[in-house]
């Protein structure tokens, strides 16, 4: 019963979703509060209907529910608990109910914490969020049931993709689709203001924690996704220029860039008709990624449907959700007002350049990863566009844009004094300075670029503590003062301070484990010795174990230093999964400081050896640190007073009270 | 309350609140809303105070502080006039009440139409749990299995459960089961000339059919534990023949033939067998068309299948005036001329077996070809 409770609630929350599409911009059109209204309770209501579904998918893979196909096709009993419930999302139909699921979650508190929003604002807002859940729930209905029934039920499901059994597969998933989702929310703004052709800088105040919230969880989700596939997928690399990674990083771009302009807009009123367009781009983006994972065009651990039919059905959503808004935006951007202006040199300017280069990176992801498919579709040649092409596109165009990230933050609105900024900006670049010294002289000047990039990424990072060294004033005032003056500062001028010394260390860690990082492939025996990074490796053999679901085979390998004292012990494993009839590998990996030992298993050797592949990564773990830290620089952001806003007192006029009587 | 009361008392209450969700709005009596310039009012009064905090704090100059507040005072103006004019807008519509009264209506009819087509109510839930709880009696042999093979995730030391589940695999098709349930039953309850057998068994049918050097030396072992068993005796001088050693089959059976008790019930049978391995050089040690003749039967023509057929059946006829006392050739025989259609035949080769095999499987002979729809009395009265 509770399944067939789950399949219930599902539908009613799509024709729930109809009605919130509909009646709110009705009610909006002709200025009528009750049914403006109705957006509210319905956008809570289809958020616990979704839930119900959800939490009743979920129960179904706990107690192994194998009349439940989607059960069938990706649990088994004897899984650990863990995996039974992050199954749930480990497959195509139950990660878009989490989809939608996330999406109403959005909606909801869209309604939650919407009063300080204009009614009609709101209404329109909630109503195309609305849409949005509609066309989705009914692709779920239509085309991918969670909910399907197998009669009779099988006695035993057929397990879960064992990549996907990770603690990865229960953190990374819901952060990306936090992130992307997120981003229908400013869609969903950027519409509605287009609706009423009316726009201005307090729409950008509203928009901004939305932005800010989107943009953290998919920053999180990244950085997850590529922790996830570097320690899983056993060839040591944390990112690949996959088209999924790209699908997933072209929002990020865009989102970051649609964060910079939204605070021009909301300070200066200017960049009005650029914050709307790449607001409505960003969430475009995130459609993108989810037609090109869903269809079937590319296949990698995340296509779970390769259903033409539903590939077309996601097309078609697509289409109508970007042509429909960038057509709403051609017909309407003329009617919204041109704000404030400002000298070329000034804060804005340098938001200005940042949407520039970020616009641009993202087109050139976008080119890099359409383009192949495109091609093969057209002519059905395969070519293959991989890193080659992005590290020539992609990173001469991150360099001005580092280099830039500094300035911004110093720079004044308006009018900005370029040469006083650099002055102020003189430790830091002799900071940066220092360190390109500092590798040029241990690498006998041997490794030029990467001193150049570890010189960037000290500057990024020195440039971003200078920014509240010179708000506090340190050198100027008392050390006390200066102290004071430091927290009492905005809670988002630290976010931003974080997020770009996030930035820096996420540059150095990538600069550096790419450039000093070692690889060695070798057949060992048990008893062979190897020197890795100062430190000497030995391979103690094989032993053979039995998981809940699975067996492997355990290659056990212990680090000396050098005193030949033994340090620490790296197990890396081989395993089979029978439910599934397949292997795995489990990368070994031990972390010392930042740095990390990353051992893979290969293939057996006729002379009773094995293939080892054993990387050195210094720093590496910095990459993540640096992404954790832009994570924790929007979230205090978030959590800025400043963009809390009061809701205005309730009026009761005569004009109103009879609007009210005639509804 | 049955569980398809309880679904359908909960489908009509979910219903209800997700149409109270849209009519309770619509029915509310309440304060107007402030005029949407109001809302931006408010944010530039917070961003009026953001700019006093900023000058304060000296985060910004006194001068860029001053122009900020004379920014953020002329936005306040042209909001106020929005204000005014948005609040001129309010006015009610024709259409709304249909309109209301469709989206009210809309909610339980989109919804029940929609699960009429896509749920199964009628369908309980099915938690594995549960259905482990139920009767045995009453499950299918997968559940059976299932149960099992939750047992022995739990006891995977339980040699004697692998035992019994060995062989239920081997049969139902599953012989990587078999062969992983018959190794742990060897490793748990030591080797027996039937678990060795039978896992020589799961490891050719793996192979396709093939006996592997692995299957192999299983039948070997178990031929070694039992030194009367004739089958893996068979199967050894089929992975003989199999590398076309005939010879070398034909006499490891014929040795094991002489050193055999006089009254075994399948010296017939042996024997029949050595002679064709001997004859044919090609025939297979079980008294049968091999994998090779039955795709070659499926590749010829209707005639020469016919003639083919014919000719095996008649060379069986032969065999058994040879052999008279073979009941299992005799069954063969009536039921390949019943399958040729040649019913007259059939009834003259179930006499002439009722004569010659024994008396004490006439009965068996008789039975059989009852359930083959041939009654011997239709030639000769039953003796007493």
């Amino acid at each position: 019963m509770t399944v067939e409770i789950g399949q219930f609630a599902l539908v009613l929350a799509l024709a729930l979703s109809l009605v919130q599409s509909i009646l709110p911009v009705a009610g909006a059109r002709w200025r009528n509060a009750p049914m403006m209204d109705v957006a509210v309770p319905t956008a809570f209501a289809v958020f616990a209907l979704i839930a119900l579904s959800f939490a009743l998918l979920v129960h179904a893979y706990v107690v192994s529910d194998f009349s439940v196909l989607n059960v069938v096709e990706n649990s088994h009993s004897q899984k650990p608990l863990l995996y039974k419930v992050t199954g749930v999302w480990g497959n195509h139909e139950g990660s878009m109910l989490l989809w939608v699921l996330i999406l109403s979650f959005f909606g909801a508190l869209v309604a939650f914490f919407g009063d300080n929003l204009p009614p009609v604002l709101k209404a329109n807002v909630l109503a195309v969020h609305g849409w949005i859940a509609t066309a989705f729930l009914l692709f779920i209905v239509a085309t991918s049931n969670p909910f399907a029934r197998v009669s009779p039920a099988p006695m035993e499901g057929q397990d879960l993709n064992p990549i996907l059994q990770d603690i990865g597969l229960a953190i990374h998933p819901p952060l990306l689709y936090l992130g992307y989702v997120g981003f229908s929310v400013c869609f969903s703004f950027a519409v509605a203001a287009l609706i009423e052709g009316r726009i201005d800088a307090a729409w950008a105040r509203w928009v901004r924690p939305w932005t800010l919230t989107a943009w953290m969880f998919l920053t999180g989700g990244i950085a997850m996704g590529s922790y996830w596939a570097y320690y899983e997928l056993g060839w040591g690399g944390w990112w690949f220029w996959d088209p999924v990674e790209n699908a997933s990083f072209m929002p990020w771009l865009a989102g970051t860039a649609l964060l910079h302009s939204a605070l021009v807009m909301e300070k200066r009123s200017a960049l009005k008709i650029w914050t709307v367009l790449l607001a409505l781009l960003t969430f475009s983006l995130s459609l993108l990624g989810t037609f090109l994972v869903r269809s079937g065009v590319l296949t990698s651990v995340h296509t779970f449907a390769t259903d033409p039919g539903r590939g077309l059905f996601i097309l078609g959503i697509l289409t109508l959700f970007i042509g429909g808004s960038l057509a709403l935006f051609a017909f309407r951007a003329q009617s919204l007002s041109s704000g404030g202006l400002f000298q070329p040199i000034s804060r804005e300017g340098a938001l200005v350049f940042n949407n520039l280069f970020l616009t641009t990176a993202t087109a050139t992801v976008l080119v890099g990863t359409l383009y192949p498919l495109l091609l093969e579709a057209l002519t059905g040649d395969k070519i293959s566009v991989g890193a080659p092409f992005f590290n020539m596109t992609f990173g001469p165009l991150m360099i001005p844009l580092l280099a830039a990230v500094p300035f911004g933050p110093l720079l004044a609105w308006k009018r900005g004094d370029l040469l006083g900024v650099a002055q102020r900006l003189m430790t830091a670049f002799a900071l940066a300075l220092l360190a390109v010294a500092f590798i040029l002289y241990r690498t006998s000047a041997g490794e030029v670029l990467a001193a150049f990039g570890i010189g960037l990424a000290v500057w990024v990072m020195a440039g971003s503590l200078t920014d509240l060294a010179l708000k506090a004033g340190i050198g100027k005032v008392s050390a006390a003062t200066a102290l004071a003056r430091l927290m009492g500062l905005p809670r988002s001028v630290f976010g931003t301070a974080l997020a770009h010394f996030g930035l820096g260390v996420t540059l150095l860690g990538i600069v550096s484990v790419s450039t000093f990082g070692t690889e060695q492939v070798l057949g060992m025996k048990p008893g062979d010795v190897v020197p890795v990074a100062g430190y000497q490796l030995r391979y103690d053999g094989l032993t053979p174990a039995t998981g809940p679901n699975y067996t492997d085979n355990e290659g056990r390998f212990v680090l000396l230093d050098s005193a030949a004292r033994p340090v620490d012990t790296i197990i890396a494993a081989k395993r089979f999964y029978p439910a599934r009839r397949m292997p795995t590998t489990e990368a070994g990996i031990v972390t010392h400081g930042v740095n990390q030992f990353y051992v893979s298993l290969g293939d057996d050797l006729a002379d009773g050896g094995i293939v080892v592949r054993i990387w050195w990564k210094p720093f590496v773990t910095l990459i993540w640190l640096g992404a954790l830290a832009m994570m924790a620089g929007g979230f205090i952001s978030l959590l800025d007073r400043r963009l809390r806003i009061g809701a205005p007192a309730k009026v009761k006029t005569p004009r109103a009270r009879q609007a009210e009587a005639s509804a | 309350m049955s569980s398809r009361m309880e679904f359908w008392l909960i489908a009509v209450l979910l219903t209800f609140a997700a149409t109270l969700a849209v009519l309770l709005p619509l029915t509310r009596r309440r304060a107007a809303d402030a005029a949407d310039g109001r809302y931006d009012i408010e944010v530039y009064r917070d961003q009026m105070r953001e700019v006093e905090a900023d000058a304060g704090r000296g985060l910004i100059d006194p001068q860029s502080a001053e122009q900020a507040r004379a920014e953020i005072a002329r936005r306040m103006l042209k909001a106020e006039r929005d204000a005014e004019l948005s609040g001129l807008k309010l006015r009610s519509v024709k259409g709304a009440r249909w309109i209301v009264l469709l989206a009210v209506l809309s909610v339980p009819l989109i919804s029940w139409s929609l699960y009429a087509m896509t749920g199964s109510p009628d369908m309980p839930a099915q938690p594995l749990a549960e259905r482990m709880t139920r009767n045995p009696a009453d499950g299918s042999v997968g559940e059976l299995i299932a149960r099992a093979e939750a047992h022995l995730a739990q006891n995977p030391d339980d040699g004697q459960g692998w035992d019994v589940l060995a062989p239920v695999y081997l049969r139902l098709g599953r012989p990587e089961d078999a062969v992983n349930a018959y190794r742990n039953a060897i490793r748990l309850q030591g080797e027996t000339a039937e678990r060795a057998l039978g896992l020589g068994e799961a490891l050719a049918t793996v192979a396709g059919g093939t006996i592997t050097r692995d299957a192999q030396a299983m039948f070997e072992r178990a031929a070694a534990l039992d030194p009367r068993d004739i089958r893996p005796r068979f199967m050894i001088a089929r992975a003989l023949m199999q590398e076309g050693k005939n010879d070398e089959a034909a006499g490891l059976l014929q040795s094991f033939l002489d050193g055999a008790p006089a009254e075994a019930p399948w010296r017939n049978r042996l024997e029949t067998a050595i002679a064709e391995i001997r004859n044919r050089n090609a025939a297979v040690a079980s008294n049968g068309p091999d994998q090779g003749d039955v795709d070659a039967v499926a590749k010829m023509s209707a005639e020469d299948r016919d003639a083919m057929i014919n000719s095996m059946v008649a060379s069986l006829d032969e065999r058994l005036k040879q052999n008279p006392d073979d009941i299992e050739g005799w069954k063969r025989l009536v039921r390949s001329y019943l399958i040729l259609n040649r019913r007259d035949d059939a009834l003259a080769a179930l006499k002439r077996g009722n004569d010659a095999v024994a008396e004490e499987k006439r009965g068996d002979l008789v039975a059989f070809a009852k359930g083959l729809g041939l009654e011997l009395t239709e030639a000769k009265p039953l003796e007493p």
